[in-house]
């Protein structure tokens, strides 16, 4: 998925071309509903925050621009948005049905397709404590709120706290190296 | 520009795009982006610092009422013929599949004689298997499918391509396009928890692509070059 490719289909989604973004769900709605699917669990809810956020991508795609990243970034972002208000709207609670994993799917490998920018933030995450690590992921991944990362990592608030604010803090510093 | 201002910035739009800015602050911000551009282009800053995790998560295709119910929610299906022009993108892809998956049923049979009663046991008894093999017969890969795990292991006649890969595709019973299980190992096994997608009961066959490095460019195989049917056992 390479913004190449899916540039000039959200330019054409801009201009009103329903093919182009017929094509660019295709190309890209299994990425959005995995994301959004792991974060709310329920097949029904993920279908929903999936239709309403390319319903979103048709009517702001001429508001894309390159400042804000790649346009897979930009759609994962209204995508995780529009997931995250669902949790909120049907009080979601992540403590029980949570994943046997705490990170990051394993199947990442060498032979998955990693752009230059995924290696790097991967390395960077890498880098930071491995507490503070799983904290971030278990927020990103999941999308617990600070109260349910203490549930799941047996730790005060105000330490999961800093783990997440102090996680966040030495990414940023990796990433812009 | 003040440090701590800008410490407090970046701390803010980042737990808004983790999604730990919750209740009112969550609102609060949001009326800030809206009021401050510096504000807005810090959160785009920490949408591509972060979003890019979400890149990694392994894509599950949604079921297609999905589309259906965007395309009436769009008012697309009002106009016949623009609904039709939509339609068509989806069924050019997936014609030449109907006549391949065709063949490939022909052959389920065969295989399920051939590896139905010699598999050794395993820790999870798979459900369904596949053998993929070359234009000779030759098995070049076979796949064992469980409700929990697939499990992919290529054979000694399986070829390496340095300059390729090779990926694996679910072929919809319904003729719809390809849906994408990955790149394959070309040497070793492949252990990996089953895709939702092959859970399915309208799985028409297996297949696998020859693919630049990486897999499909663009979400569609590129070369088919196999195509096996997925049989219970």
């Amino acid at each position: 998925m390479e913004q190449e490719q899916l540039f000039p289909l959200l330019c054409a989604t801009a201009d009103g071309e329903k093919e182009a973004f017929a094509e660019l769900y295709e190309i890209t709605s299994p990425q959005l509903y995995a994301v959004v699917l792991k974060m709310l669990k329920r097949r029904e809810l993920a279908e929903e925050a999936t239709q309403d956020a390319f319903i979103k991508i048709w009517h702001n795609a001429g508001s894309y621009q390159r400042g804000k990243g790649t346009v897979l970034t930009w759609m994962v972002s209204i995508a995780r948005y529009r997931a995250l208000d669902l949790m909120r709207y049907h009080s979601i609670r992540n403590e029980v049905v949570l994943d046997a994993e705490d990170g990051p799917p394993d199947d990442i490998g060498p032979s998955t397709m990693a752009t230059r920018e995924q290696k790097k933030l991967n390395k960077c995450m890498d880098e930071l404590d491995q507490q503070q690590r799983q904290a971030i992921h278990l927020a990103y991944f999941n999308g617990l709120s600070h109260h349910e990362v203490v549930k799941h990592l047996a730790s005060p608030l105000g330490t999961i706290k800093s783990w997440i604010r102090r996680g966040l803090q030495s990414l940023q510093r990796c990433l812009s190296l | 520009m003040n440090y701590l201002a800008e410490e407090r910035r970046n701390a803010l739009a980042a737990e808004y795009v983790l999604g730990t800015l919750r209740g009112q602050a969550r609102r609060r911000y949001q009326k800030l982006m809206m009021e401050s551009q510096l504000i807005s282009e810090t959160t785009w800053l920490w949408e591509q610092y972060l979003n890019g995790l979400g890149e990694s998560v392994p894509p599950v295709s949604p079921s297609s009422a999905v589309w259906e119910n965007i395309q009436s929610r769009l008012g697309f299906t009002d106009s016949e013929a623009d609904n039709q022009k939509v339609i068509s993108l989806y069924q050019k892809r997936s014609r030449r599949w109907r006549t391949m998956t065709g063949v490939a049923a022909a052959a389920a049979f065969i295989i399920a004689v051939l590896f139905g009663t010699s598999e050794p046991p395993v820790t999870v008894a798979p459900t369904h298997i596949a053998v993929v093999n070359n234009a000779d017969a030759e098995p070049l890969w076979l796949i064992e499918v469980s409700p929990e795990s697939l499990t992919v292991r290529s054979t000694a006649k399986l070829t390496e391509r340095a300059d390729k890969d090779f990926e694996l595709w679910m072929v919809p019973a319904n003729g719809q396009a390809p849906i994408s299980l990955g790149v394959l190992p070309e040497d070793g096994r492949w252990d990996r928890a089953t895709p939702a997608i092959l859970l399915r009961p309208d799985i028409a066959a297996l297949a696998v692509s020859l693919e630049p490095p990486g897999g499909s460019p663009t979400g569609a195989p590129t070369e088919v070059l196999y195509i096996s049917p997925l049989v219970s056992v």
